[in-house]
């Protein structure tokens, strides 16, 4: 396969089919149609590519910046469409929740403005409504912004009825499944592909699935989001389902440790609420049946909000060499110095003292003569061994001196003879009228 | 769906003493009959235990320094006076609140003043010698003439700052009248040096209008470079104060305040009957089939609030140093200051109106006429949604009554105005009350309850009383009348 550019390789993604035995559910063929395939990774590809066309070539021509209300894929799409072509792209956001994807829209020299939270002191008078003033910046005279508009934009599900749903379609040897089922976000692809599917069989099944007013899943609105978008039309849907968060990274886990399938939480969520929404449907049925839902994007961007939500699914196992596995009577048989005392000590032994604390704060004042080692590369250095040598007394010192005690105790464990916390930390020490230098 | 088809409660959030307070209809009652309605409750002896809570957050992080109470949130001499008795600082906002903090017991090196300062409240800050939160240029100026024109002592002073920038992404924030852009930090600061023999750099501080943990993450961040500017000219300031803004949950249940802003949000939308007053939508609209505009309410219900939220914001990681914010501050040396106004007042009070009237209305509703206008109880101003408690006079109110038929009330004020009411929002009710009840609005300490009170058409103001417990039950004093002496118990833990 030869292409003249990547904007070729949008589209034409491929239809999987979920192992029966993975989903058990009866009489129904499940199909996952894995939009990550798309070359900037996601379904938002095609509708990013479809909205931005009529206007790129004026663009270019002005000199003029694309933007985007976007917390996500969209941004990246268009942010890849716009470096392509040489002008710039601004993501506005307030629900940019997931940092690998903050990162990766800054990569690709997007620029990104954040809207407030809520005003915690009310004023029901205030005019700046922070989508008003965003919508008013586009409308100033001179403004040469080429905005998408995403939740309005037709063309958004245009993509999907004359791209993903005829695929869908044509993979199926030229029916449309019985059921089709997809998170609601923009609600572009779904109100496009379900266009597409009814257009063969006006009897698909469409699911839309929302998220969970107190929860959030990528890609997906909650069932009060999604009335302001201009797409949504209850109407395209036979029934709107929560989801949860939980329950998305369930459906993602299925995907990615049984299926080979490294989906996202948006599509394991659409796999979950799937398979939740077929189960007691097929023993009821007398014929095969079929059902597709949207991988929407891949899962490599999404182990942040894993780690916060499951982190045992990332877990490592404690180390031996740890400072969490001190116990008590370590920590009441190490030996924890006042400020006067190391003093004392330092000006006779002369021992390393290492301060604990981050290179920002250690450079604004520290103990004259001390070395800088940040409690987690400390952490990393004592896993391999001790890090001192046992002829050399230590002096460990943290800002108040719990944590350089449990390292102290470590060090002892690990065979060093002569190591002490400075007691209250580097508070005390101040507060003890010691001298702190700034270099 | 029709109107009452599925209650929408918003129970609100009760703990103790308003729980027991609550359940002693005969002493609130015989207070209404004596003083007058409407009347205000406030409850001294627990906002002992908000500061404790605020102070175990600080525990929690090794964090020292000083939690002020925001006297702007309610005038009450009991609660000030109450504070003074207890380790908490102030944080007063006019030359009133001022000697009303100085008058209360607190000593100057336990108050701070921020806020618009006429040079009367500037002379006696600095006379006193309390921490003054300089504003901008213009402030730090007059505050160093007047200092040397009167021979005043050198006044410490906090600088505060706006407009934080940081990481790549740039935020939004609502701009504020107060501060200086953090980007003019220097010439502050060259300022400052040049008035050296008048006022003394302490420390940097903000306060952002919003309950966004990032973007205050990134102004915490912020006032931490600041302040290595200060220690960079040789100052050697040590307190961070960020402001307050951390918030009350007033409603006990998550699920009805969901339930409630969706049918709301159905409401706007023309998909079920309005759900308040002259179909009023709190700022939502309908525009061909979309919804527009946004939710004009004070977040009712919310999982983090109070030392909950200040204990989140300092575990959230600083957002180009990394460490987590509590960290950053002690690995730098220094200390917090926070000034809840609303969050010290969770739980600390309550406003009763007496109900004059009750009506049918030709659409099932009732109207609800009270002796009290919406300026006594500033629910609407705020944005806050609660249920009022009915209490008969003899009939102790439970928690759990029958919900069999409840009714959708209209609040009606005492104001010859078509817009007086205490809330525009149908209120669902257990009990319908009757004429001669009262209607208790609880939790209403913080900001609702004399904020925005007025003598419109010559009403009086509400009295304000201090409830308290002691062997022989609930006592009560007028508020001016109350001192830490009659509460009984740990008055005296400083």
């Amino acid at each position: 396969m030869r292409f003249e550019s990547i904007i070729e390789t949008v589209g034409d993604t491929p239809l999987v089919r979920i192992a029966p035995h993975v989903h058990g559910l009866q009489n129904i063929d499940l199909y996952a149609k894995l939009e990550f395939c798309n070359p900037f990774g996601s379904l938002k590809d095609r509708a990013a590519w479809n909205m931005v066309r009529p206007g790129l070539s004026a663009a270019v021509e002005r000199g003029s910046q694309i933007v985007e209300l976007s917390s996500g894929n969209t941004a990246k799409a268009l942010a890849a469409i716009a470096g392509m072509h040489g002008i710039g792209f601004k993501s506005v956001t307030n629900r940019m929740k997931i940092p690998e994807m903050r990162e990766m829209l800054l990569l690709l020299g997007a620029e990104i403005e954040e809207l407030p939270g809520q005003s915690e002191c009310l004023d029901p008078t205030n005019p700046e409504d922070p989508l008003t003033l965003f919508h008013r910046s586009l409308d100033e005279p001179g403004n040469t912004y080429l905005h998408t508009d995403q939740y309005y934009n037709a063309r958004n599900a245009e993509a999907h009825e004359t791209g993903t749903g005829p695929e869908i379609v044509a993979d199926l040897d030229g029916r449309a499944p019985d059921w089709f089922i997809s998170g609601v976000g923009t609600a572009g692809s779904s109100t496009g592909v379900a266009r597409a599917l009814r257009d063969r069989n006006p009897k698909v099944g469409v699911v839309g699935l929302v998220a969970d007013k107190s929860d959030f899943v990528p890609g997906i609105r909650n069932i009060d989001e999604v009335q302001e978008v201009g797409i949504f039309d209850p109407l395209t849907y036979d029934t709107i389902e929560k989801v949860t968060s939980a329950e998305a990274i369930d459906g993602l886990l299925t995907l990615v440790r049984r299926c080979g399938i490294l989906a996202g939480p948006t599509g394991g969520a659409a796999y979950f609420g799937a398979v939740r929404y077929l189960r007691d449907i097929g023993p009821q049925l007398t014929e095969p049946a079929t059902a597709v839902f949207i991988v929407c994007d891949r899962v490599e961007s999404y182990l942040s909000y894993i780690r916060k939500r499951r982190p045992e699914l990332l877990g490592l196992r404690p180390r031996n060499d740890s400072a969490a596995s001190v116990t008590p009577e370590e920590l009441s048989g190490t030996a924890a110095v006042g400020v006067a005392e190391a003093r004392e000590w330092m000006a006779k032994e002369r021992p390393l003292v290492v301060d604990m604390r981050s290179p920002y704060a250690y450079a604004a004042l520290h103990i004259e003569g001390s070395i800088n080692i940040v409690d987690e590369l400390f952490a990393d250095l004592v896993r391999g061994g001790l890090p001192f040598s046992k002829a050399r007394p230590v002096l460990l010192a943290c800002p108040v001196g719990e944590q350089s005690l449990r390292y102290a105790a470590l060090l002892t464990r690990m065979g060093h003879p002569n190591v002490r916390s400075l007691d209250g930390g580097i508070i005390a020490w101040r507060d003890a009228g010691a001298p702190l230098v700034r270099e | 769906m029709p109107l009452l088809a599925v209650p929408l409660f918003l129970d609100p959030k009760l703990e103790q003493p308003l729980t027991s307070l609550l359940t002693s209809p005969r002493f609130l009652h015989d207070l209404v009959d004596g003083l007058g309605s409407p009347l205000n409750v406030v409850l001294p002896d627990r906002i002992v235990e908000n500061v404790s809570r605020f102070r175990s957050v600080y525990r929690r992080h090794r964090l020292e320094g000083e939690i002020c109470f925001a006297h702007k949130a309610n005038r009450s001499s009991a609660l000030v006076r109450r504070l003074a008795a207890t380790e908490a600082a102030m944080d007063v906002a006019s030359l009133g609140e001022l000697q009303h903090a100085l008058a209360s017991g607190f000593t100057p090196e336990r108050i701070g003043a921020t806020g618009p300062k006429e040079p009367e409240f500037l002379w006696l800050a600095a006379r006193t010698g309390v921490t003054v939160n300089i504003e901008g240029h213009a402030e730090l100026e007059s505050l160093a003439t007047l200092v040397r024109h009167h021979g005043l002592p050198r006044v410490r002073v906090l600088l505060r700052l706006s407009d934080f920038s940081g990481t790549g992404v740039k935020f939004l924030s609502r701009r504020s009248r107060f501060g200086s852009p953090a980007s003019e930090l220097t010439g502050l600061l060259d300022a400052c040096g040049q008035h050296h023999d008048a006022v003394e750099v302490i420390g940097v501080s903000y306060h952002l209008d919003t309950t966004s943990l990032e973007e205050k993450a990134l102004a915490l961040e912020g006032c931490v470079r600041a302040m290595d500017e200060c220690r960079a000219r040789g100052m050697r300031p040590r307190v961070i104060d960020i402001g307050g803004g951390f918030g009350v949950s007033y409603l006990a249940d998550g699920a009805q305040w969901e339930r409630y802003t969706s049918q709301l949000t159905s409401a706007a939308m023309g998909r079920r009957e309005a759900l308040a007053w002259r179909s009023h939508s709190y700022g939502l609209s309908s525009e061909g089939g979309t919804l527009r505009g946004s939710l004009e309410l004070y977040p009712s219900h919310r999982s983090l609030a109070g030392a909950d939220y200040l204990d989140e914001l300092l575990r959230t990681p600083a957002p180009t140093l990394g460490r987590p914010l509590a960290t950053l501050l002690l690995e730098n040396l220094y200390d917090l200051c926070v000034e809840p106004g609303r969050a010290l007042l969770d739980q600390c009070g309550l406003t009763l109106a007496r109900v004059l009237e009750t009506r049918r209305e030709s659409d099932g509703t009732h109207a609800v006429s009270l002796a009290m206008n919406s300026d006594d109880c500033a629910l609407e101003e705020h944005g806050i949604l609660l249920d009022p408690i009915v209490l008969h006079r003899d009939k102790p109110w439970e928690a759990a009554e029958d919900t069999a038929e409840p009714f959708g009330v209209h609040l009606h004020g005492n104001l010859c105005l078509e817009s007086d009411l205490i809330t525009r929002r149908t209120v669902f009710l257990r009990r319908l009350p009757a004429r001669g009840d009262l209607l208790a609005f609880p939790n209403t300490a913080g900001y609702c309850m004399d904020f925005s009170a007025q003598h419109a058409q010559r009403r009086p103001l509400a009295r304000k009383v201090a409830a308290y417990r002691d062997a022989d039950g609930w006592q009560w004093r007028l508020d001016d009348q109350y001192w830490p002496i009659h509460s009984a118990g740990d008055a005296h833990e400083v």
